[in-house]
């Protein structure tokens, strides 16, 4: 059975920024082909996708990853059953929960101990980590609680019922929980696999990080103590990133199940998901020191991908570093580069049956334009992958 | 017994053996656990499948472009509080090239081969945001033995760090392999590690320690270059570098 596999490569210029951070405050790097690069860690990047999904998504194909999970399951319960409210609804939706991912859910020890000395109330159950629920599940639970609220425990006693739980954790999984994954300690047969691979950006040439010495005056400053309100140092870099993420087209089935509806095509989801991947990938920045630098760009060039056999990144293109030219800039050579090595590496190891498809912005950008069949916006990219993917599920079926 | 060979090479790998809780750190080498894990995801195996016939593979790994170790320090934030969670440190390492291969029976080496040319799970070299830069798969030795695979496969490691060392015609290659199974020889047994894959089972999962032997190979510099007599005398003959000399009696 062929394989189904999207790759998404980015080539982004960003300016003076700092889009992901360490400990000391210093942009992120790694060394590749011996010299220092900028880097943004793929949990910044897949985060920033994530954020970007509920411009594209009704918050009902979105999952909600929270400790605060019974809270959000309890306003459901009481949306259904209007006299199970308050710390009834969330001891209810307690009990739901532990049932159906068999981690414990209850007042966090330091928040209870405080509040009874002050001799507030109990506060809300909270669960040991973050736990990250579709909006379809959290409906079905919802619906199973409103059931067993007369007695949760004695419902929930019944074998019949706690499996159910299980299984509405365990099915109807949202986009984000399909392509990014979820993993429950406690509960591993209601994991997700993610079916996204998203790897650190990484400059495609070299970068050292500068530091930006400023002072703050204070408006109110007066003459007794002159001086600067605050100092202090940024540290950032400008970079030309390369981008590379893939989706197993295969995997994302698999978590996603077919369509259910009647009147919709069974590939809707999977395109779906697959659409707002990429533009949700393409489109998104991570946010750090975003309003310091003001470093809103988009990518100059994006390649997508379909294959059938196995994915393939073209970082190496870049392993020797980009130098600029004696004019400056590096998305010219980074272009050229993708241009000499995606034919070869396809020659070599690349499968018959794959299509490749290629957004591209002004003139540094020429050369990669015989790579694939063009197309004039993101919107279309978004379209036509999309389009692809669901052609090439149907043709398996 | 039939030897497949692969090249793990990428901007960033990390191949965890203790790693636990906040702090994922990373082996110098590719574990024998993140390598057969690779294979396992290659062939499609669910996490709690049965793993002897891949966990009996005869493993060895050299290590062709050391690469340095890059700190990844994460931290991340409640969905709806933006409150702190703790914060995680992750140990990769840069810029680094191993070959690794896996001895055993023909047929499941034929097998893991085509594998890894049309993996069933995405690969990745040891964390999930590391995808290999280069293809995996080298290719499969019919009736050959791990060592001499690990001494006759060609220098892997990208041409910037071979011309690094063009003066050498040849360089010398650590390998870290397992005893043979006869015991052949059996050389000084150096230290262990538990990276023998018993289960990935997520609910339980569980390694062996596993003896390692190290070794070195020579293998021939593609970039070397033979060193020209006068530039060698140079070299010798370049007085000592003391800076702190020129203090002496201040």
């Amino acid at each position: 059975m062929s394989r189904i596999i999207l790759e998404v490569h980015v080539l982004q210029n960003v300016p003076p920024s700092n889009l992901n951070r360490d400990d000391t405050g210093t942009p992120k790097s790694a060394v590749y082909g011996g010299v220092t690069r900028a880097r943004v860690s793929s949990q910044a990047w897949k985060r920033a996708t994530r954020r970007y999904f509920t411009k594209l998504l009704d918050a009902g194909e979105l999952g909600v990853r929270t400790k605060r999970v019974a809270e959000v399951l309890a306003e459901r319960i009481t949306a259904r059953a209007p006299a199970v409210v308050g710390p009834a609804a969330w001891e209810i939706a307690a009990e739901v929960l532990q049932a159906a991912t068999g981690s414990k859910v209850e007042p966090p020890k330091r928040k209870a101990d405080s509040a009874k000395k002050k001799g507030a109330e109990e506060p809300a159950p909270e669960s040991s980590y973050l736990m990250f629920l579709s909006s379809r599940q959290l409906d079905g639970l919802a619906e199973l609680a409103v059931q067993g609220a007369a007695d949760i425990k004695g419902f929930l006693k019944d074998k019949d019922n706690k499996a159910r739980a299980k299984r509405i954790a365990d099915t109807r999984h949202s986009v984000d929980i399909a392509l990014f994954g979820r993993m429950v300690a406690d509960s591993p047969d209601i994991n997700v696999d993610a079916a996204t691979q998203v790897a650190h950006a990484l400059s495609v040439h070299q970068v050292s990080n500068e530091s930006d010495y400023f002072t703050a005056v204070d408006d109110r400053n007066s003459g007794a103590e002159p001086g600067a309100g605050m100092i202090g140092t940024v540290d950032f870099n400008s970079a030309t990133l390369y981008r590379y993420a893939a989706v197993d087209v295969d995997l994302l089935e698999r978590n996603l199940g077919k369509g259910l509806d009647a009147e919709e095509s069974p590939t809707t989801p999977v395109r779906r998901a697959v659409e707002a991947f990429v533009e949700g990938f393409v489109a998104s920045l991570p946010t750090g020191k975003i309003n310091t630098f003001g470093n809103h760009t988009l990518p100059d060039a994006v390649v997508v991908t379909l294959r059938s056999s196995r994915p393939v990144s073209f970082v190496s293109a870049f392993e020797k570093p980009v130098v600029a030219d004696e004019f400056g800039g590096h998305m010219e050579t980074a272009c050229a580069r993708l241009a000499d090595y995606i034919p070869e590496i396809e020659r070599a190891y690349g499968d018959e049956s794959t299509d490749t498809w290629l957004l591209r912005i002004g003139p540094a950008t020429q050369k990669v334009s015989g790579l694939g069949t063009e197309v004039p916006s993101l919107k279309r990219l978004v379209d036509v992958a999309g389009a692809a993917v669901a052609d090439r599920l149907e043709r398996r079926g | 017994m039939s030897v497949l060979a692969l090249q793990l090479a990428g901007p960033l790998q990390s191949w965890g053996s203790t790693a636990r809780f906040a702090r994922r750190t990373t082996e110098n080498a590719p574990t024998k656990s993140g390598v057969i894990g690779l294979l396992a995801a290659a062939q499609g195996l669910e996490r709690d499948a049965d793993l002897s016939d891949l966990a009996a593979l005869r493993f060895g790994v050299r290590v062709d472009q050391q690469g340095t170790r890059t700190r990844d320090f994460q931290t991340a934030h409640h969905a709806e509080t933006d409150d702190a969670m703790p914060i995680s440190e992750r140990y990769y390492l840069s810029d680094a090239v191993f070959v690794a291969a896996v001895q055993g029976e023909g047929g499941l080496i034929a097998e893991l081969y085509d594998a890894v040319r049309a993996p069933r799970f995405l690969p990745y070299l040891g964390r999930r945001s590391c995808p290999p830069s280069r293809p995996v798969e080298l290719g499969v030795h019919a009736d050959a033995d791990l060592e001499d695979v690990l001494r006759d496969e060609p220098w892997r490691a990208a041409a910037w760090h071979q011309r690094r060392r063009r003066q050498e015609a040849t360089v010398e290659l650590q390998v870290i392999t397992e005893p043979g199974r006869s015991g052949d020889g059996g050389g000084s047994p150096g230290d262990t590690l538990r990276d023998q894959p018993l289960s990935f089972d997520p609910r339980h999962r569980r390694y062996a320690l596993r003896t390692l032997r190290r070794a070195t190979v020579r293998v021939a510099n593609p970039h070397g270059r033979p060193v020209h007599t006068h530039t060698a005398d140079q070299r010798h003959g370049a007085p000592a570098h003391d800076p702190t000399s020129v203090l002496e009696g201040a």
